[in-house]
């Protein structure tokens, strides 16, 4: 029986795998991958967990496939390149039961810190096979068809949806689930899983590595075969010698353009890596030139000019390497430009509008009102201030530190960096105190290693752990710090101020909401040798609010103009929306609209004219 | 039958819902929806954009280009302003009259436009759009969240396509069970906010 549903397009890969029968599901929380995971919660016989990171999740699922188990590990780009260690083992062993990697890539970085293109990692790299969907309908429908040809391939399979894939809308086909998912079982192979340095006698002495290379370069065959019969590439006949080629989502946006041109161009669907060579053969001839469309690198660009020059196919080949922007999303403006750009004949028509002469300032993403971070970064202002010290941020939501106003974090880069760059601006001999910002989650991930270090090689930096008890930033994803399975259960959390004991640092746990208390931990810190850690321990306001729990009591605060003398430290040091400044008056003021009432600002103006 | 909405705002406005609502509106009436949505980072009292594409015919990508929005609903002044060119200067728009300044703004480096001039800017970008105090109205009825059942009880009013009860009970299906009646409220006293239809 089948049923529509108006579902997100991670809802809909999440419906594909289940119909698949995936019996393992792991991912760490990444936009635009999260609600994947989430989405298959529930199912009798599946096992769905947040791992503390992805390659956590990727071994995990591994193992499972390896006892003949339909596996499926979940996680955004950046994840991916985390695991690429793992990947570039796994590719060699192959696996046994159906394991499809989600590899999500975010276009513009519209909630990543970099944007970048997995295909190259898991194809150009790993020489794992892709699919690349069009739309969320046939994501579901890839990921299915990619859990039986891993097993017929014996190899990884890899689903790239990008944010507009993921987060789309739209309506969706479920069907029924299977019954009697076959039982697990292993039965050693070592020559395949043992990934050793290890000399095979059949292969007269040569190293276990390069016979297992052998075997994956073999696959390709096996690869090329299925993508040329693939059902996700087809040809769409148009006029002229200018063609078009649609990869994944590049497509979607070259059928919109469609709606605006006079005439319809030759158009080449690809959704599958390997490139099917039969098909784009075909589709060239009597073509001049092909403009690629796809998400971000000109990847297949690449491959089509690498194609073309070993078949002697004289066709020019353009995209993006410049002829369509090299950076960000593509999107509809950016398809017909290039299009108009390629065929200076065709007619594109699109609505005029008229133009808005009113300046929209930009508005950068902050904490919530209420959240707790704002107190820690505000005693960590003012303590940093002081002692002239440096931030090594991290990824979450106390990021917005480093944002105007407060500029504190001095760097960002990936998860878990924060504690290791503080380490490595101490040992390099800064006369300054070294600080480095943290969020549970993250700590987990990785960031308990750079600790771990600091604490083994006695360096003297000041590790700051936001605890919120929880993955904020993506939507309330449980870690290993609360005390919770997603599935709802109790686990143990683990124990920071044991972790520490352990690890022989001194800790001390402060309450963010208190900014005196964080203020004498944070110069405690400073003053002592040696590795330091601050617990800043308190549940997340908005996770808290919704389950319709105080983390404070709220309480109406007001500025008293007479007091206020417009110094603008509540804003400069502490950054709350609900705070702004009226120039006009030099005074500032507090919206009641906006505000709920955690007090914090009242501690932070040094002159008490917030009450 | 086509018709594209676009609804912007504050990370945490509530655009999602109100996003479910009018695509589960226009599923059951058998229609082809694809949406999109801002989820993730930007939630963080960043700017926030849904995208909802209906019509009887097939529909490619779930963004809406330059002019092709029938409908644009702000939750926020300058959020609106911020995607206007996406509205089609001979649709519809429907305003909360609400002011959320930038951190930049709140540091006085910025400028956040007057009332005056906004409500000036659009009505001469487009003619037909209403302007309503959801949020201080649902401040009132008790909680400022309940900024999006008001916006789409004004909705109701002045899109024809929209049933009043339909919309209603897909307010009340889509609110969690503690909510449920303060959300169908705060949707009739959004309805009775718009004077004419």
């Amino acid at each position: 029986m089948t049923e529509k549903r108006y579902v997100m397009g991670d809802t809909a890969i999440a419906r594909g795998a289940l119909e698949a029968g995936v019996r393992v599901v792991a991912g760490y929380p990444g936009t635009p991958a999260t609600e994947i995971v989430e989405e298959c919660v529930g199912f009798p016989g599946v096992h769905v967990e947040w791992a503390n990171n992805e390659k956590v999740a990727f071994e995990l699922c591994t193992g499972a496939s390896l006892c003949h188990v339909r596996a499926m590990p979940v996680m955004k780009h950046n994840g991916t390149n985390f695991v690429a260690d793992f990947l570039m083992h796994v590719n060699f062993t192959g696996i046994r039961g159906g394991l499809v990697l989600i590899s999500a890539d975010d276009p513009g970085g519209l909630s990543s810190q970099n944007e970048e293109d997995t295909r190259i990692l898991v194809h150009q790299y790993a020489h794992l096979p892709i699919f690349d969907p069009c739309s969320a309908q046939e994501a579901k429908a890839m990921v299915k068809e990619a859990f039986d040809l891993s097993e017929k391939a014996e190899l990884v399979f890899c689903l790239r949806p990008v944010t507009r894939v993921c987060h789309a809308r739209g309506i969706i086909e479920f069907e029924d689930l299977p019954k009697d998912l076959p039982a697990a079982h292993y039965e050693p192979d070592r020559q395949r899983f043992i990934m050793s340095a290890v000399e095979i006698p059949k292969f007269g002495g040569l190293k276990r590595p390069q016979i297992r290379h052998r075997w994956l370069n073999e696959k390709q065959v096996l690869l090329q075969e299925i993508m040329e019969e693939s059902s996700y590439n087809w040809i769409e006949k148009g006029e002229g010698k200018v063609g078009l080629v649609g990869c994944g989502i590049g497509y979607t946006l070259v059928k919109e353009a469609e709606q605006y041109m006079d005439r319809k161009l030759p158009l080449l669907k690809l959704g599958t890596l390997p490139l099917p060579r039969e098909k784009m053969r075909a589709f060239v001839k009597g073509l001049e030139k092909v403009v690629i469309f796809e998400e971000t690198e000109p990847f297949v660009e690449g491959l089509f000019k690498k194609i073309f020059q070993e078949e002697k196919v004289g066709v020019e080949v353009l995209g993006r390497s410049g002829f369509v922007p090299a950076d960000g999303e593509l999107n509809l403006q950016v398809v017909l430009e290039s299009i108009q750009k390629a065929v200076t004949a065709i007619k594109v028509s699109q609505p005029e509008v008229p133009s808005l002469n009113v300046h929209i300032p930009i508005r950068t993403r902050t904490q919530c009102v209420g959240c707790n971070y704002r107190g820690i970064l505000n005693a960590l202002k003012q303590t940093v201030r002081k002692y002239k010290g440096i931030v090594a941020g991290d990824i979450g939501c106390h990021d917005a530190g480093s944002f105007s106003p407060l500029e504190l974090q001095s760097t960002i880069y990936c998860m878990g960096s924060s504690i290791p760059m503080g380490s490595g601006m101490v040992v390099a001999g800064i006369n300054q105190p070294v600080f480095a910002f943290i969020g549970d989650s993250t700590f987990y991930h990785n960031g308990i290693l750079g600790l771990v270090n600091a604490a083994s090689n006695k360096i003297n930096v000041n590790v700051i752990l936001g605890e919120n008890t929880v993955t904020a930033m993506t939507g309330f994803q449980p870690h290993p710090g609360t005390g919770v399975t997603l599935a709802g259960e109790k686990t143990a959390a683990v124990n920071v101020t044991k972790l520490a004991e352990s690890l022989g640092i001194s800790y001390r746990v402060v309450n963010p909401y208190d900014i005196k208390e964080c203020r004498q931990a944070l110069e405690a810190a400073v003053k002592e040798e040696g590795p330091s850690l601050i617990v800043s321990s308190m549940p997340c306001y908005l996770l808290s609010t919704r389950r319709g729990k105080k983390v404070f009591e709220p309480r109406e605060v007001q500025v008293d103009p007479e007091r206020c003398n417009g110094c603008m430290i509540c804003i400069n040091d502490f950054g709350c929306p609900a705070i702004s400044f009226h120039k006009p008056e030099k005074k500032v003021s507090i919206d009641p609209m906006i505000c709920v009432g955690c007090a914090l600002c009242v501690e932070v103006c040094q002159r008490g004219a917030i009450s | 039958m086509k018709m594209n909405v676009v609804i912007t705002g504050v990370g945490g406005q509530g655009n999602i819902f109100a996003s479910l609502v009018i695509s589960q509106y226009a599923m059951n009436k058998k229609l082809n929806v694809l949406g999109a949505e801002t989820i993730g980072a930007a939630q963080r009292g960043g700017s926030v954009v849904s995208h909802i594409r209906i019509s009887e015919g097939t529909i490619y990508s779930p963004l809406i280009s330059r002019g092709q929005a029938d409908l644009l609903i702000g939750m926020e002044y300058v959020e609106m302003l911020r995607h206007i060119r996406l509205l089609n200067p001979q649709g519809t728009y429907l305003l909360n009259a609400m002011r959320i300044p930038t951190v930049l703004n709140n540091m006085g480096l910025d400028e956040y436009p007057s009332a005056e001039e906004i409500l000036q800017g659009a009505r001469k970008y487009c003619p037909r759009g209403y302007v309503i105090e959801a949020s201080a109205l649902a401040k009132k009825l008790g909680n400022i969240q309940m900024t999006n059942v008001v916006m789409l009880g004004a909705l109701v009013k002045i899109m024809p396509f929209f049933n009043y009860e339909e919309v209603k009970s897909l307010v009340k299906d889509n609110s969690p069970e503690r909510f449920k009646e303060a959300n169908v409220r705060g949707f009739e006293e959004g309805y009775k906010l718009i004077a004419h239809s």
